[in-house]
Formats: C-alpha cells, structure tokens, sequence
C-alpha cells in the first residue's frame, strides 16, 4: 500500500465542531504510521469537500476511499460516488489513476471486538454477568442503515453470551433509551452510543434521555440512577482503534 | 506542494489568506506578525483547533471565512509541516492553487453543481439566475464571506455569478500564494436551497 493513496471519507458538519474531530484524528494517526504514500480527508459538509479531493489526488496512482460512515446507506451509495464520479467499486480514470471504494468502517466485523473493548473500558471491568450493554442508533434516519449495523453488532455481541442483556436502543423510537429502566433488569447498564463522532446527540440528548444530569464531561465517572450503576461511553467512532478499522477496510478491498 | 511553497517564500515572508507564512518555518494570523507574546504551537496538527474557532471562541463551519483566530504563533521544523498546518488552516487551497499553476485545475459552473445535488437539496437546481447573483453576493463577498476568489461562472455561457461582487473577485489576485475557489461550496449550495425554499 506504500505507493497507494488513502481518503477517508467522513459526513462533516457546518455546525458542529466534534462532527469531522475524528476522521481527521484517525487520518493523522495513520499518516504518522507511513502505510501510505499519501493520506487525507475529505467531507460531504465541511473542507476539503469531496470535489476538493479530485485535486487533492490528481498525482496518486491508486486511491483507496474509506467512507467513514456506521453503514451503507444515502451517503455511501449517492453522495460519495457522485461527487467523487466513481462508477462501482473500481474506478479507472482518463489519466490512469485508479480510485477504490471500499466498504464503510462500520461494516468490518472488527467493530463488533471494538464495541466490546470499549463496553469493558467504559465499563471497569465490572462482572459482566448481572450487566446489560445498550447500543444507541438513530433509528428514523430512513435513507441509512445505520439501525440495521446496529442490530447485526448486538446479535454478535449478544450470541457471545458474555452480558446478561444485550439490547438495541434509539433516540427516536422503541426500544428508546430513555426506557432503558424498563428495557434492562441487571444491576449494571453500559451505554455505547453506535455514531462516528460525539456532538449534541452524544454530549446532551442521550445523557437527558437516560436521567443524566451532568452536562460537559459526561464521559468519566459511572451514574447511580435508582440504584443502578449506569457506565456511559462516548461514540463509537473516537474510539483511537477506529484507525485501525479504516486500514482494515482497505485490506479487505485488496483480498 | 512543498515545492509551490518554497517558490512562493523565495523573496522572504508571504501571505496565505490570513495566514502570514514567514522563513525558519513560522506561521501568524496576519495582523500578529509582530505580536509580543503570541501563544505558541508546535504541532501542525495544532491548526486543526487554531482553524476551528473564531476570536470569539464561535465554530468556523467555513475555513477561507475572514475570522482566522489571532494570537498565536506556529513555530515548525520544516515545509513538509509548513504545508500540513496550512492544509489545516485552508483545507486542499494548496492543491487547487498548483493545479492552477499548471494549468490543469477544472472549474465547475454554479449551475452544474447545482443540477447534480439530489435528496434535500435537490430543490436548489430550480434557483434563478436574479437569485444567485444576490447569494453569491451574500455568502462569496470577502468582508464577512469568504476570502476566495472565485474561478466558477454561472453556467455554462461563462456568466460570472454576480455583479454585486467587485470585478477582481472573480480573477487571480498577483501574489504568491491566493486562495483560489474552483467550485461553489456546500455552504453555498445550502443558501441557494435556502433562497428557493423562502421564495
């Protein structure tokens, strides 16, 4: 991959500064790894844009586009190879160069391990036996799939049998995390938000839907909430490891 | 890209945007040149935080917008960082400027742009033209906009998109280092869907 090009790809945001803070974290851990000869970003809602790309690479032989995105979905299918002009996974332009579209991140099975460590890491090594991990989706976004990957992780996790409970929980519909009381019936509740960056959602909706009244750093120490012992994590996709999962992706293209 | 950078610094210090780009690796907002006791950086990837946020401490969803931070100093080791931080402060400008310099950069009209978005903003497309001449004017006008100099037209007749705009807006300033734009942003594609949706 050393004469090879990566753009990660991720959804950015003209509002929220946290939005596009770990695609270009997880582009310069990678960058600092010399894996490739070239690395860079690219956003659908801040800059570079996507069309901004085009140049960015004009040089490259052989670029490898990661989608940093939970699923498959509008994004992935729409967005990306029309501002990118793919046509398919591979895509030879005039010039020679030849661009790869690789899956999303949230695809690789190594997020099912990822979700895992950081349950664990969040969760302090607490008996994992009388304790339920929730997974948070959306769950109204009609054009991603993102309640679907999310479902695919818990089965995974859940056929581990390592937790009491393992449960899907939205923000927008049942099961809801603001019923996670009712929902769980261990004494501990670990919470992972399944997004690829932290924002409102992670920092203040979810932390009120589930009875938190801390606001800021709600990421640190566990809730006592009615006498349960509640472990909250921040999204998925700060997680360091996620880098890891981008290189992965690539790999799984080239076999 | 390191290159086009060492061209540009051959007659001493020069300007990118807000960005003073001095020998020995230094980089300050422009106005902070001889700041006494600026904050001091030594990361390129610094000017990601440096980029995001405004002297008011308000997220900088735009990075070529005229609000760069003041206050600072980016003290680096060589170009190779020099080129990284800036790629942070201007997001690809670096690109787009040497592909202008070799005659290769391809511009996209308004209107191109416009006709390929699709799900919500698909409604854009159906802009006029009396109506991008007022938005372009709005979202592009250096005080308050966005420093770029626009290389896009209208459309295809190679109409420039607006006349509210003073004519050197839509040309190649001679300096070493402008920022250059070659397609209408997703800012811009969100207040033409603004426009049509208020109308």
């Amino acid at each position: 991959m050393r004469d090879s090009a990566l753009l990660i790809v991720g959804h950015g945001s003209t509002v929220n500064p946290d939005s596009s803070a770990p695609t270009l974290a997880h582009a310069a851990e990678i960058r600092r790894r010399k894996i490739f000869a070239q690395v860079d970003c690219a956003f659908w809602k801040e800059e570079p844009s996507l069309r901004d790309s085009l140049s960015i690479f004009r040089d490259a032989r052989e670029v490898y586009v990661v989608p940093n995105f939970i699923s498959e979905g509008y994004f992935t299918q729409t967005v990306i190879p029309r501002e990118l002009e793919l046509n398919g996974s591979l895509t030879k332009r005039e010039n020679g160069q030849v661009w790869k579209y690789c899956e999303p991140v949230g695809s690789h099975p190594m997020m099912t391990e990822l979700l895992l460590q950081r349950a664990s890491e969040i969760g302090r090594d607490v008996d994992l036996a009388p304790t339920s991990l929730l997974i948070v989706a959306h769950g109204t976004d009609l054009n991603e799939n993102s309640a679907v990957a999310a479902k695919r992780e818990v089965e995974r996790i859940r056929a581990l049998g390592k937790y009491a409970e393992v449960l899907n929980v939205y923000m927008e519909e049942a099961p809801r995390v603001s019923d996670w009381r009712t929902l769980t019936k261990s004494q501990n509740v670990i919470v992972v938000p399944f997004f690829i960056s932290d924002g409102l959602h992670s920092y203040e909706d979810i932390p009120e839907l589930l009875g938190i009244e801390k606001r800021g750093d709600v990421f640190g120490e566990p809730y006592k909430i009615d006498n349960r012992l509640l472990f909250y994590a921040p999204s998925i996709g700060t997680d360091p490891r996620f880098a890891d999962i981008i290189v992965a992706q690539v790999e799984n293209f080239r076999t | 890209m390191e290159q086009l950078l060492a061209a540009a610094l051959s007659k001493g210090a020069c300007n990118f945007g807000q960005i003073a780009v001095r020998k020995g690796f230094v980089l300050t907002h422009v106005d902070d040149v001889d700041l006494a006791q600026p904050e001091t950086f030594r990361s390129p990837e610094d000017a990601i935080a440096l980029a995001g946020f405004d002297d008011a401490g308000k997220y900088r969803p735009l990075k070529t917008a005229p609000n760069l931070r003041h206050g600072w100093r980016m003290e680096l080791v060589d170009l190779g960082e020099v080129v990284r931080a800036l790629d942070y402060f201007y997001p690809a400008r670096l690109s787009i400027l040497r592909e202008w310099k070799e005659d290769r950069l391809e511009t996209t009209p308004l209107r191109a742009t416009l006709d390929r978005q699709s799900g919500m903003y698909r409604v854009a497309a159906s802009i006029s033209d009396e109506q991008i001449h007022e938005v372009v004017a709005d979202v592009c006008r250096s005080d308050g906009g966005c420093l770029r100099r626009i290389l896009w037209r209208r459309d295809a007749s190679g109409t420039i998109p607006s006349t509210k705009l003073p004519p050197e807006k839509f040309e190649v300033p001679n300096e070493p280092l402008p920022l250059l734009c070659q397609e209408g942003c997703t800012i811009l594609i969100n207040e033409c869907r603004k426009k049509v949706k208020a109308e």
